[in-house]
């Protein structure tokens, strides 16, 4: 409410003739329930606190209307117009203990901006800036206003604070630009971290966006929304690989020419398909794996295959359980300690040998090329339908005009493209060996130090999509390229982990962490299937040669 | 030479004919004293009384070289077990053993992944594989026919099992196609009881010259029985098996109505099995409300009669009371035991033309054949055989008497010897 009309709302209802008005605690809070809620949750001592801090500033009744007379408390037209733009609502807020604070609503302010979302708990307060917040369309408010112009009235945010917190009664406070209020009551309930890092990325990816989903979800965690996920993420990251469960499985070597880590999530059975397909090459036995589970729930079950399959198939596997789900990046790094050999091959669950030598192949690639060829590459996978479906990858910038007031005036995001995809299986331009931009990591064989060298995956990002081409991006920084090697294996894609809309959520956020972090370089030297930066191109020369 | 038989459940647990002719092979090589045999039937929930408590493998009601290998948590999706300790008692099974040859009869409520271990774990062993149906090739109950319109399959691909089972992606059934040959690549020798199964599965990739045909025989019967209608005319038909929807007891009740329709009823049908709770709910139905329907009509007016299920020993008595057997199967009917069974009391066959009928009924000589799943095709079959002079006589003059037991032996030992 503003300042104006508080002043006049007091001094309306004072008892005539009396300017200051007489003070009551019981009548306080009978007129403002929400002072009630503070003061019984111990935000304020008193009503009369609130009303020195706050009250008489905000203009707050302090004693009740004459009974059987409408008294008016500033021009009608005025108020109407004041009451219809602070139309506004607090769904809900959620706390986690770790200090995860989320909270969704929505307000009209079509005319009057959003400046900010104020939530006062007992013994703890918070602000949200509203340029921090997520502005989704509200259907519901659309129609309940009925202003015909579309407007996303919805707005969420997230905030991190690190450390602990509790939940309870909350009043809340929608600020808008010209200094209008509107006071809410609200109950905030606490949630799971994990739950709560759902709740958010779950909300990025479905809710109702003005214009292009992706586009809006993208420009909403540009800046601290953004942020404040990944700090959470971090949080959680950590607490997912510390101390995790290890075990070996089958016939153990000092070493092996490389190790295979497949990061495993929601779908347990890929562990005994690739054992079974893996295992038809004798020249396996040179190779471990190393699963790393994202998924705490399938431990047992993927205790029983590891040693079902050690009965049948006979591979080395080492199987390293966490916590929670790490996300890609950081399960695999994890794994990669466990590691007994010089060379990881970080792969996916659903790739299988489609060369069913590849194995002898890879190592051929090894000894056969110049070392600065083999230390991080790809290679060509297929569709189960028969067709090419990676060949190396290469960067697009999508751009897209922003027409908000206040925005930026143009988003610019990058997006990952396969070389070949859907392409027939034996194009050659598409097989060669050569360097290239990136490579999917479905399949990535890299020289261990040379990953250690790297500080290996990004950590950042959440639950997985574009480590692998930071990783690339990170090596080609170092000054190797990614190469393109032609050992040829399938690759279901998508498959092999089940995929919920939170993960889209993830992808959002991931995709504008690695804009954030990549976009200079890639627009400069990278961008296009045919890209001018000159290590890729020196590298290109050389295989040429 | 040690043979062990992998047999998918004891045929007097839980009958069937898989376990019915793995049984009596069994029975056979022990007759044989070059030959000492072992059985591993599996067993499940069907049979609770006979899990033991801790025990994986147990022997079977006293008999020697019989074992129950207690079966549970069956992953269908997959064919495989999901129960790591069944997977060592296998193992210790194999070992304790050390057969020369395994002979599986199934890889259900095995795990098919059961193959790679016995190579692995007897590297020299000869492993035999004999196909029952199709289910390494095709998921829907590798029956072969088509969920989309119920025609006859030929050619499984990950799209087209997708069509029929549009529960999973493609990729899944493109991932349950190499997980199948995978472990099929253990296999030695594949036989089959009939030789248009080899084409299947060599369509589908398995080397042909691995496969051997080897009949399915049945232990010796009394006598051949004579027709018992005193008129001569030949009008009664049998139906003998699963009520259920492979078996096409459907198109017999169609064929049935439309003969009715066009005003012939001088004919009986005489309706042998049980099961129908496995049929879909939609056929169950039917033939439920077609049964239900015939029981309200005046005795003299009643052409189906339906018998209820028999036991082995009362298939004499039933074959007594009908001249004709009818095959009227809508899936590819592998070999077709009640084809063995009605040549074995002299009774013709009108069977479906395709799969194991069309390959072991002579149209015209010892049968008749009508295009699968076509009730007009099989009415017009039972009219000729109620009204063609001598045709019955003709037919039944025809039969070969059908494969003995002795002869499903020698051919397994054929293959059991062969290197």
């Amino acid at each position: 409410m503003s300042n104006l009309l508080a002043v006049q709302q007091a001094e309306a209802f004072a008892p005539q003739g009396q300017k200051a008005p007489v003070f009551d605690e019981e009548v306080y809070l009978r007129l403002n329930p929400d002072v009630m809620l503070a003061v019984a949750s111990g935000v304020f001592s008193s009503g009369r606190e609130h009303y020195e801090r706050y009250g008489r500033t905000e203009g707050r009744p302090v004693v009740a209307p004459p009974r059987g007379r409408v008294v008016l408390t500033g021009m009608p037209e005025v108020a109407a117009k004041q009451g219809h733009d602070l139309a506004g609502a607090l769904d809900a807020i959620r706390v986690s203990s770790t200090g995860g604070i989320y909270v969704v609503g929505w307000v009209n302010d079509a005319q009057d901006r959003l400046d900010s979302v104020e939530l006062r708990f007992a013994g703890w307060a918070v602000t949200f800036d509203a340029a921090a917040m997520a502005r989704v369309r509200r259907p519901d408010a659309e129609a309940a206003i009925g202003n015909g112009t579309p407007h996303a009235y919805g707005f969420w945010g997230f905030l991190y604070a690190a450390q602990r917190l509790t939940a309870g009664a909350c009043n809340v406070v929608l600020r808008l630009k010209s200094g209008a209020e509107l006071t809410l009551s609200a109950h905030a309930e606490m949630a799971e971290d994990q739950d709560l890092r759902n709740i958010a990325l779950g909300q990025l990816a479905q809710a109702p966006y003005l214009g292009n989903a992706y586009f809006a979800a993208t420009a909403a965690v540009d800046g601290e929304l953004g942020d404040q996920l990944l700090d959470f993420n971090r949080m959680l990251t950590r607490r997912a690989v510390n101390a995790p469960y290890v075990e070996r499985f089958g016939l153990r070597r000092e070493n092996y020419k490389a190790s295979i880590i497949v990061c495993l999530y929601g779908k347990p059975e890929y562990l005994f398909l690739q054992q079974a397909m893996f295992s038809r090459h004798p020249a396996m036995r040179d190779y471990e794996f190393i699963y790393v589970s994202n998924s705490p729930e399938m431990a047992e079950t993927l205790l029983r295959e590891a040693r079902r399959c050690a009965l049948i198939y006979g591979l080395s596997v080492t199987l390293v359980l966490l916590s929670g789900n790490a996300g890609f990046g950081a399960a695999n790094n994890v794994a990669a300690q466990h590691a007994a050999s010089p060379r990881l091959i970080i792969m996916n669950p659903d790739v299988f040998p489609y060369d069913q030598d590849w194995a002898v192949k890879h190592e051929a690639v090894l000894e056969g090329m110049l070392e600065a060829q083999t230390r991080l590459f790809g290679v060509p996978l297929y569709y189960d339908d028969g067709s090419l479906m990676h060949a190396g990858m290469y960067f697009e910038a999508d751009a897209m005009p922003s027409l908000t007031p206040g925005r930026r005036p143009e988003t610019s995001i990058l997006r990952v493209e396969h070389y070949g995809k859907g392409a027939p299986p034996e194009t050659a331009r598409f097989l060669r060996p050569r360097p290239v931009p990136a490579v999917t990591g479905a399949f990535i064989s890299v020289a261990r130090d040379w990953f250690e060298q790297l500080d290996g995956f990004t950590e950042d990002y959440i639950f997985g999509h574009y480590e692998d081409a930071d990783l690339c991006l990170k090596s080609l920084e170092a000054g190797c390229a990614a190469w393109l090697h032609d050992v040829r294996l399938w690759h279901l894609e998508g498959k092999g982990s089940i995929r919920k809309p939170v993960h889209e959520g993830g992808s959002a956020v991931n995709r504008w962490l690695f804009t954030k972090t990549w976009g200079e370089l890639v627009c400069a030297e990278l961008l296009g299937p045919v890209p001018e930066h000159p290590a890729l191109r020196a590298a290109a020369e050389e295989a040429l040669a | 030479m040690k043979v062990l038989i992998v047999s998918l459940y004891h045929p007097e647990l839980v009958r069937g004919g898989a376990q019915q002719v793995a049984y009596e092979l069994f029975e056979g090589l022990r007759q044989r004293e070059d030959v000492e045999p072992y059985l591993l039937a599996s067993a499940d929930h069907n049979s609770p009384a006979l899990f033991k408590s801790g025990a994986r493998i147990t022997g079977f009601d006293g008999r020697p070289n019989e074992f129950l290998f207690l079966t549970q948590e069956y992953d269908y999706a997959w064919e495989k077990g999901a129960n790591v300790l069944l997977v060592e008692a296998f193992k210790g099974f194999l070992e304790l053993i050390r057969p020369d040859v395994v002979h599986f009869h199934h890889f259900l409520t095995f795990g098919i992944d059961l193959l790679t271990l016995t190579r692995r774990v007897l590297p020299e062993v000869k492993i035999v594989f004999t196909a029952h149906e199709f289910l390494a090739i095709c998921p829907a109950n590798g029956h072969m026919v088509r969920r989309t319109d119920a025609s006859l399959c030929t050619r499984a691909s990950a799209v087209r099992c997708h069509q029929c089972m549009p529960e999973r992606p493609p990729e899944h059934y493109f991932m349950r196609d190499m997980w199948m040959r995978r472990h099929l690549e253990a296999v030695d020798v594949f036989t089959t009881p009939s030789h248009f199964m080899i084409s299947h599965y060599t369509n589908w990739g398995l080397d042909e010259s691995k496969f051997v045909h080897v009949t399915n025989g049945m232990r010796a019967r009394g006598v051949t029985l004579p027709a018992a209608s005193k008129t001569g005319a030949r009008k009664r038909f049998g139906f003998f098996g699963q009520m259920v929807d492979a078996k096409g007891l459907h198109v017999l009740l169609e064929a049935v109505a439309l003969l009715r329709v066009g005003g012939f009823t001088d004919f009986t049908v005489e309706i042998n099995g049980d099961n129908i709770h496995f049929a879909t709910p939609k056929r169950r139905a039917e033939i439920e409300a077609f049964l239900a329907a015939e029981a309200e009509l005046p005795l003299a007016e009643r052409n189906v009669l339906f018998n209820g299920s028999y036991h082995p020993d009362q298939l004499r008595a039933r074959m007594a009371r009908v001249d004709w057997v009818v095959v009227p199967s809508v899936w590819w009917e592998i070999f077709c035991l009640v084809i063995s069974e009605a040549w074995s009391f002299g009774r013709p066959v009108i069977a479906s033309n395709a799969g194991g009928p069309a390959e072991r009924v002579r149209d015209g000589v010892d049968g008749m054949l009508f295009e699968l799943g076509d009730a007009r095709a099989l009415a017009d079959a039972m009219y000729r055989a109620c009204t063609e002079d001598g045709l019955w006589d003709s037919l039944a003059a025809g039969i070969t008497p059908p494969a003995r037991q002795e002869e499903m032996v020698e051919g397994f030992v054929g293959v059991y010897e062969t290197s």
